[in-house]
């Protein structure tokens, strides 16, 4: 086992450094980089010897080597360097927006099971022929509401409209509410989807007949065997979809006016400023491989076949 | 007041003046766009003029109606005859909020870093300053300024967002910890109380704060207890939340947006940014614009008046200039800029360039086919572009406008051959601001040999840059207009730039936040505002 545990340990650094030295020979291979951008830009009027002698301030024009140990040595030792637009450290920015972007993204995801696993049961339970395919339309609706819209419709009504929610300077509770159901209705949609099929799927299943004729009633059939049965799949789905939360998240980020990777990202690309990105790819990075190696080590706990056999390593 | 309404657009009425000031309250401003670096000299950005101007106080104040300089940290200065040597006697009992006194050695200190840079601490030298040389501190409230040359902007110069004086201690930081705005400690009537980067910034009123300039009627503490800034990037959001009384005042209102607001009663304050307009220029570094009948023939196919009012409001003057109407210097140009569509189909048949099968004129096989890159601070700037490419298309020129992020957009706008078309404005009360927009080792607009491009083969215009620095050199204020009239129609006979609007800055308030007042290029200034029903 504690083979296992440091091959899987040592695979996630290997990852990581990967990851930063792919960034960085793709970040400096762009055609301008965050100094030149920011003092190039007319709204600071230099002349081109000013320029010059800052770039060498910042030892810009070092070779490509030098700037690569010494960006390397510096994230190992946890400095991240300085964000040349936004004029602070970049773990100043890593700290003002990692925080809300999880708070965001993990309530979102949870409200969006919520409301997949109420819509599916509902469209498999509900008694009413016409209300069941009604519900079961609400998916495809979800998946066809641009984030953007759901957004300001819903700044509209609860805000400004009815005054509910202040959408400035709200409370933290206040302030996450809206922006979570922007967020859970698309993602909810494809769950929802993936959800009733593996009912209806399941419901076909000869088990679930065999448990019918032996008595058993509709509910208890979907509690007590489908339910069990359709929700791994649709976890499994779900981690997938985490990727578009992130993109839904720098949307909803804008219209709500929060701080988050998203804006940042968004920012920092649009200023070519490589110590932030270099910094978000090595955490994106780095949250990926946590991910996968929790998994990993807690697939033997999940799964009793794998208990015996250590299979996880294959 | 003093800061009255005259100088800015038409709808701010006369609400300012109404009724006796309130003390307290805090004021809810919604800002577009989190501030960047707050290095003094980096205030031309609107969101950090937008703070600088409340938490810093300048070495003199430019009336915004007579554009006049006037006493504020210095209580007085004299000026040699060739503009060489400047001496301010600073005012007694001024702190910044830090406790360090705002003495002759700190105005030093503060112009030794924007007018030389510091190449330890990475500082850029100041646009507004030219040929600094040196300070020298002549007693505890005298400081002397010397300069290698005539530097007859110099006195306006300090009068602007970009020299905020700042404590000492913020002057020793790198530049790269001058994003964080508690960092920035100014003198001014607000001091920055709290921040959440890139979300929400709080400032308090100074309590003790005495030393306003001098003729403003408003004397002592502002009349706020505080002002917090959100960043609010949505527009609609912007303005939602402003008409559902969660905000009392917003940055950036769109021309198309002013209706809804004014409709509901209430007001947009436009002030304009008095410098040179928003335009669009060329760079005749690239072999299609470098004829002059070509630029003339693009000069006179643009209708101004068909772009103002399908774009713009009433706020948005049309221009008559290459400067603004309200600029120092100003000659009205209209002659020059008519819009002529059988002259500009003319000119470009003189130059060669005959209408091909699909409408589109060419030259030895060659169309007449350009590119512009949308500058994104610039109100509706894709949208203009877009309406001066297809009035371009009525005489046969294809422009292409292009939109990037922001990186991209300002390389490629340096290289002639990607953008021989770009839109261009900037903001500053003073004649430099002409030389700071064209000349070569500035702005470079027109991207001249000899600027930051490297790109550029050939194009030296020698004729203007004369011009130019006679501009920023010459120490007699009515020779000095002359030459400002003379660059203006210079650039306008040479159709380097086409003046499209005068660029104002706009808000929309709340009916009751009165006393809203605006510096010279448009930065609002809260000292003297008050809410008159407190939230």
């Amino acid at each position: 086992m504690p083979q296992y545990v440091i091959g899987r340990v040592g695979q996630a650094a290997l990852v990581l450094w990967s990851a930063f030295t792919v960034s960085f020979v793709l970040l400096q291979a762009l055609p301008g980089d965050a100094i030149l951008i920011k003092f190039l830009n007319p709204e600071l009027g230099l002349g081109p010897d000013q320029i010059a002698e800052i770039r060498a301030s910042y030892a810009a024009d070092a070779p490509f080597w030098a700037q690569y140990l010494h960006t390397a040595a510096n994230f190992l030792t946890g400095h991240f360097g300085y964000s040349i637009q936004a004029g602070v450290p970049v773990s100043d920015l890593l700290l003002a927006n990692l925080p809300p972007t999880l708070w965001l993204a993990t309530l979102g995801f949870l409200l969006a099971v919520v409301l997949a696993v109420s819509i599916s049961v509902a469209s498999a339970l509900l008694p009413v022929s016409w209300l069941r395919s009604l519900i079961q339309s609400v998916p495809s609706l979800f998946v066809a509401t641009p984030v953007f819209w759901l957004g300001i419709l819903l700044i509209q009504v609860f805000s400004f409209q009815f005054k509910l929610i202040p959408v400035i300077d709200p409370g933290p509770w206040e302030a996450l509410l809206l922006p979570v159901l922007t967020l859970a209705i698309p993602i909810s949609a494809p769950l929802a989807q993936i959800l009733m099929r593996n009912i209806d799927d399941v419901m076909t299943e000869p088990f679930a007949a065999v448990a019918r004729a032996k008595g058993a009633s509709h509910h208890w059939v979907l509690w007590r065997h489908v339910a069990k049965n359709a929700l791994l799949p649709t976890l499994t789905i779900g981690g997938i979809l985490f990727g578009e939360l992130l993109a839904g998240a720098v949307v909803t980020e804008a219209v709500f006016g929060l701080n988050g990777i998203g804006g940042l990202t968004q920012r920092a690309v649009g200023s070519q400023d490589i110590a932030v990105l270099q910094a978000l790819v090595v955490f994106s990075a780095l949250a990926f491989v946590f991910i996968n190696l929790t998994v990993d080590l807690l697939y033997p706990v999940f799964d009793p076949r794998l208990r015996t056999t250590q299979g996880a390593v294959a | 007041m003093l800061t009255g309404a005259a100088g800015w657009g038409a709808s701010a009425r006369a609400a300012d003046t109404e009724g006796t000031p309130v003390k307290g309250g805090t004021l809810i401003y919604l800002e577009q766009q989190p501030h960047t670096n707050l290095y003094p000299p980096a205030g031309g950005f609107y969101p950090n003029g937008g703070i600088l101007n409340q938490i810093t106080d300048k070495l003199t104040y430019q009336n915004p109606k007579t554009l006049e300089i006037e006493p504020w940290i210095a209580e007085s200065w004299t000026v040699n005859a060739d503009a060489t040597e400047y001496t301010f006697k600073i005012r007694t009992g001024v702190t910044f909020s830090d406790g360090t006194p705002l003495d002759a050695a700190a105005v030093a200190k503060n112009y030794d870093t924007f007018g030389r840079g510091n190449k330890d601490l990475k500082l850029p030298v100041s646009e507004v300053i030219n040929n600094y040389d040196r300070s020298e501190v002549i007693d505890p409230q005298t400081v002397k300024f010397s300069f290698k040359k005539s530097s007859p902007g110099f006195l306006q110069g300090t009068s602007v967002i970009g020299s905020g004086l700042v404590s000492p201690a913020t002057l020793a930081l790198p530049y790269e910890a001058l994003g964080d705005a508690t960092k920035i400690i100014g003198s001014g009537p607000f001091v920055v109380a709290s921040e959440t980067l890139g979300r929400e910034l709080t400032l308090k009123a100074r309590p003790d704060y005495n030393w306003g300039p001098a003729k403003l009627e408003h004397q002592g503490r502002a009349y706020l207890d505080a002002i917090k800034y959100i960043i609010t990037s949505e527009d609609s959001v912007r303005i939602g939340a402003l008409l559902a009384e969660q905000a009392d005042i917003i940055r950036q209102i769109q021309a198309y947006d002013e209706k809804q607001v004014e409709d509901e009663g209430y007001l947009i304050h436009a002030p304009s940014t008095r410098g040179v307009n928003n335009s669009v220029v060329f760079r005749p570094d690239n072999p299609l614009v470098a004829d002059l009948r070509v630029r003339r023939a693009l000069l006179h196919a643009t209708d101004t008046d068909e772009i103002v009012s399908t774009l713009f409001s009433a706020h948005y003057p049309k221009a008559t200039s290459i400067i603004a109407r309200t600029a120092l210097g100003y000659v009205d140009l209209s002659p020059k800029l008519s819009y002529d569509l059988e002259k500009a189909k003319a000119l470009l048949d003189e130059a060669g360039w005959k209408a091909g099968q699909n409408g589109l004129r060419q030259k030895d096989g060659q169309p007449l086919e350009l590119t512009a890159y949308e500058s994104l601070p610039q109100p509706q700037n894709k949208e203009t572009l877009q309406l001066v490419a297809q009035q371009w298309g009525k005489v046969g020129v294809k422009l292409n406008v292009l939109t990037a992020d922001s990186g991209s957009t300002t390389l490629n706008n340096l290289d002639p051959a990607k953008a021989p078309v770009s839109p261009a404005m900037v903001g500053r009360a003073d004649p430099d601001v002409i030389k700071s927009q064209y000349y070569p080792t500035n702005r470079n607009v027109l991207l001249q040999k000899g600027g930051t491009s490297d790109k550029v083969q050939s194009f030296v215009d020698e004729k203007l840059n004369t011009l130019l620095e006679q501009l920023a050199s010459e120490p007699d204020r009515e020779k000095r207009l002359a030459i400002a009239g003379d660059v203006q129609n210079y650039v306008v006979d040479q159709a380097y730039a086409i003046p499209i609007f005068e660029e104002p800055q706009a808000f929309a308030a709340a009916p009751y936040v009165k006393g809203v007042s605006f510096e010279a290029v448009g930065r609002p200034s809260f000292y003297d505002t008050w809410l008159a029903r407190r939230r």
